[in-house]
């Protein structure tokens, strides 16, 4: 318990940074919202008007004080060129970025741990090149090429699957396929080496010196310990699979936070911006925070601090 | 395999309404607020302006006939046709004031400013209203160009950028991940989704799950899509004009040798030729010669390397000059520089190009933070532009004389609106080197009929366009 709590109280110095390094960031870029609202005909005076109204002509320690103020009460504020309630833009957004990453993440799982484990039973022999080269192969590929080839097989010649938008259940197959190859490649070479060095340890030795079935020392022995550090693997990639999707929403037309974000960007539109990073990197720590935490759990020397 | 087996579904469903693929969605259908191109296009569908364009850009009567009553006075006088509004009222005077009084009310708007030359707006009865000027505007009736809301709504600060009531000819039915519109005259339903990726909008329109899309296409997909079947391009001559801006504040190109070397180091004929779609021509102005205010009389320059190397030696220039050119990301963007880049080294200029996000690479060009920048004016209509651009009053944050340009000659002219000589003074004096007018193309299936690509790469002809039954010959 007292595990769990020192690991919530160390995540709050890192949310403070979150805050404080996007709102930097994103103050600090080139780039003015109000030149980019009000155009080229305005007056000096209607810019001075309206960066007072939007309290940009304060300074930025102060800026970053009523930012805090609003984030504490829940309020993100308006976007400046959608005219639109932050919260309820994130609202519709993040349940599919979530919806899209948690597909992906199976997906990976049922691919990269079954190839894996073969890889590192059948060490040297064909099982193991196929699922090597294979890793290596889909992790050679990027996203905004494996996205359209997916789109051209399965779409366009197959005629199997929508080549983008978000209107059939069927729709979120081929991102959700495109996003998992990587983690795949990832989770095969990270099960193959980790279940590798396991099989070589003295506790596998005496199971099998005890005459335990090859099975049971591999089920109950050898892949437990061997699974701990791709619990943190796939922590981490869900992490990413949450951030880090900006490019498969784009090329799908999948209508989560990644894509929110890149064009929020693009137009300048800062609380919108700081909405999303917010967003993106308090995701990123809560599910580090869980990975630790289950780490804990199926490995108690964690907590004890062994 | 096994999921796409599972979920799969043979063919794109059959869909009765015309599908429409958007590089980019409006990001709000508030026309007081809207500046984007799909807000503004879709906006021009939904709404109904006073006032709208004939083919030379001479504002024409849309919802209303005017008369200047005195310099400073203008009469317009509502018509019977397009003054249902889609929610059943009746569009009055009373709501052209509304529109134009709360537009002016405004502090975050970017269209505010442009009518702050209004000093009062009065309904004189249901048809009639009259606008008071502050100091005479010749172009004034060609402003008036925002489409106008119900003062009912206006009141009630009712939410039109995601919820619009226009008069226009198609009503907003819905907006969540696609805009879906509906045609008042026959209830045809028409669907706009954004697909940002210029490739995957290729592959849906070739599965036909979206019926046609316009622009924001590189040529290469332009020519592949026409050899397809079943696919049918249209194009058309643009008038957004592309240009390289200048930094006439820059030590080395505040000399006119140095600028005309630029402009004759460009072989704009072959980028036409191998590098734009069909409907692109060379440009020598902002506006196009068969506008109002054009000039047919302007000479290319012509594409001169030995000229441009004796030029910059004769400025004294030690070869090669060194230049820096900033574009956005736009791929097509970066490629038309890369052949400028190499056009120009034959006359002895060493062009570097740095690409910039949009936001960063904008920001740059405002604050003068360049040498040479590429841009394109779109659907510019009054010659209120040569102010906009060139004069010495206009330089940012005013307006977008970018290139710190300052003439005495060219302001009086401008001032005088003697349109003709403003743009024969702004081609000696080359501020910029005109490129192109961009072509306009829509690619749509071979079902779709009725739909022309428009000049400006407005979406007026949803308006009209059908779907019709192929026969097996087709």
């Amino acid at each position: 318990m007292s595990f769990a709590i020192k690991r919530v109280w160390g995540v709050l110095p890192v949310v403070f940074g979150v805050l404080l390094l996007t709102f930097l960031l994103v103050h600090l870029v080139p780039g003015d919202p109000v030149e980019v609202m009000l155009g080229d005909s305005a007056t000096s005076g209607d810019r001075a008007q309206l960066r007072a109204e939007l309290g940009l002509d304060q300074p930025l320690a102060v800026q970053f004080c009523n930012y805090l103020k609003h984030i504490a009460h829940g309020d993100f504020g308006r976007s400046i060129h959608q005219h639109a309630d932050i919260s309820t833009l994130i609202a519709e957004r993040v349940p599919a970025t979530f919806k899209l990453a948690l597909l992906a993440l199976a997906i990976a799982l049922l691919m990269g741990l079954p190839l894996g484990i073969a890889a590192a039973l059948h060490h040297l022999h064909w099982p193991d090149r196929f699922a090597t080269l294979s890793a290596l192969t889909l992790s050679a590929m990027p996203h905004f090429w494996l996205g359209p080839l997916l789109m051209l097989v399965f779409s366009l010649w197959l005629g199997w699957l929508p080549i983008s938008g978000m209107e059939s259940k069927a729709s979120i197959v081929l991102p959700a396929l495109t996003l998992a190859c990587g983690l795949a490649a990832i989770l095969t070479r990270m099960t193959r080496a980790s279940l590798l060095e396991t099989l070589n340890e003295d506790y596998v030795r005496t199971a099998r010196a005890k005459g335990l079935p090859e099975r049971l020392v591999i089920l109950r022995h050898a892949l437990k310990p061997a699974l701990l550090p791709v619990v943190t693997v796939v922590g981490l990639q869900l992490g990413s699979l949450l951030a880090g999707a900006v490019i498969t929403e784009t090329v799908f037309g999948w209508e989560g936070i990644g894509r929110l974000l890149v064009e929020s960007i693009e137009k300048r539109d800062y609380p919108v911006t700081q909405a999303c990073v917010l967003v993106i990197s308090l995701s990123y720590v809560v599910i580090n925070l869980l990975t630790d935490l289950a780490y804990g759990r199926l490995d108690p020397r964690t907590e004890s601090g062994h | 395999m096994v999921l796409c087996m599972v979920v799969g579904c043979a063919k794109p469903p059959a869909h009765s309404e015309i599908r429409m693929a958007l590089a980019q969605a409006p990001l709000t259908l508030d026309p007081r607020y809207a500046t984007d191109a799909a807000s503004e296009r879709i906006n021009r569908l939904i709404y109904r302006p006073l006032v709208d364009f004939d083919a030379h850009s001479h504002p024409i009567p849309l919802l209303a006939n005017w008369q200047q009553t005195d310099a400073l006075h203008y009469r317009f006088t509502l018509g019977q046709s397009g003054r249902l509004f889609h929610d059943g009222t009746t569009l009055t005077a009373a709501d052209v004031v509304a529109t134009y009084v709360s537009l002016l009310a405004l502090k975050d708007s970017p269209h505010t400013a442009e009518f702050a030359n209004i000093s009062d707006v009065q309904a004189r009865n249901d048809d009639v209203v009259e606008f008071t000027l502050r100091v005479p505007d010749s172009q004034f009736p060609a402003r008036l160009i925002i489409g106008i809301m119900p003062a009912r709504l206006i009141a009630r600060h009712h939410d039109f950028a995601r919820q619009p009531i226009g008069s226009g000819s198609l009503q907003l039915m819905g907006w969540k991940r696609t805009v879906r519109l509906q045609r008042i005259s026959d209830h045809q339903q028409i669907v706009l989704e954004e697909v940002r990726d210029p490739t995957v909008r290729v592959l849906k329109l070739l599965r036909g799950e979206v019926d046609m899309l316009q622009g924001d296409l590189p040529p290469e997909l332009v020519s592949y899509l026409k050899q397809q079947n079943g696919i049918s391009v249209e194009e058309v001559a643009g008038t957004n004009f592309s240009y390289q801006g200048f930094n006439l504040q820059d030590p080395l190109l505040k000399n006119p040798l140095v600028r005309r070397a630029v402009t004759l180091a460009v072989d704009r004929n072959a980028i036409l030729q191998h590098m734009l779609i069909g409907g692109s021509r060379a440009a020598t102005a902002i506006l196009p010669p068969e506008h109002w205010a054009g000039n047919a009389a302007l000479p290319a320059y012509p594409y001169d390397p030995v000229q441009a190397r004796s030029l910059l030696l004769q400025a004294g220039i030690k070869l090669p000059l060194k230049l820096v050119y900033k574009t956005s990301t736009d791929a097509q963007r970066v490629r038309l520089a890369t052949v400028m880049q190499a056009q120009m080294r034959a006359s002895g200029i060493d062009l570097e190009i740095r690409s910039l996000d949009w936001g960063t690479f904008f920001d740059d060009i405002k604050q003068g933070h360049f040498q040479l920048y590429g841009l394109t004016w779109v659907g510019i209509k009054t010659p209120e532009i040569y102010r906009l651009a060139f004069h010495s009053a206009s330089i940012p944050p005013k307006g977008a004389n970018r290139g710190h340009l300052q003439d005495a000659e060219l302001d009086e002219l401008i001032d005088r609106a003697d349109w003709q000589a403003v743009t024969a003074r702004a081609h000696e004096l080359l501020p910029y080197v005109p490129l192109w007018y961009e072509g306009q193309f829509a690619a749509m299936r071979k079902d779709i009929v009725g739909y022309t690509p428009a000049a400006d790469g407005n979406w007026d002809g949803l308006a009209v366009v059908a779907r019709r039954k192929l026969n097996d010959k087709d």
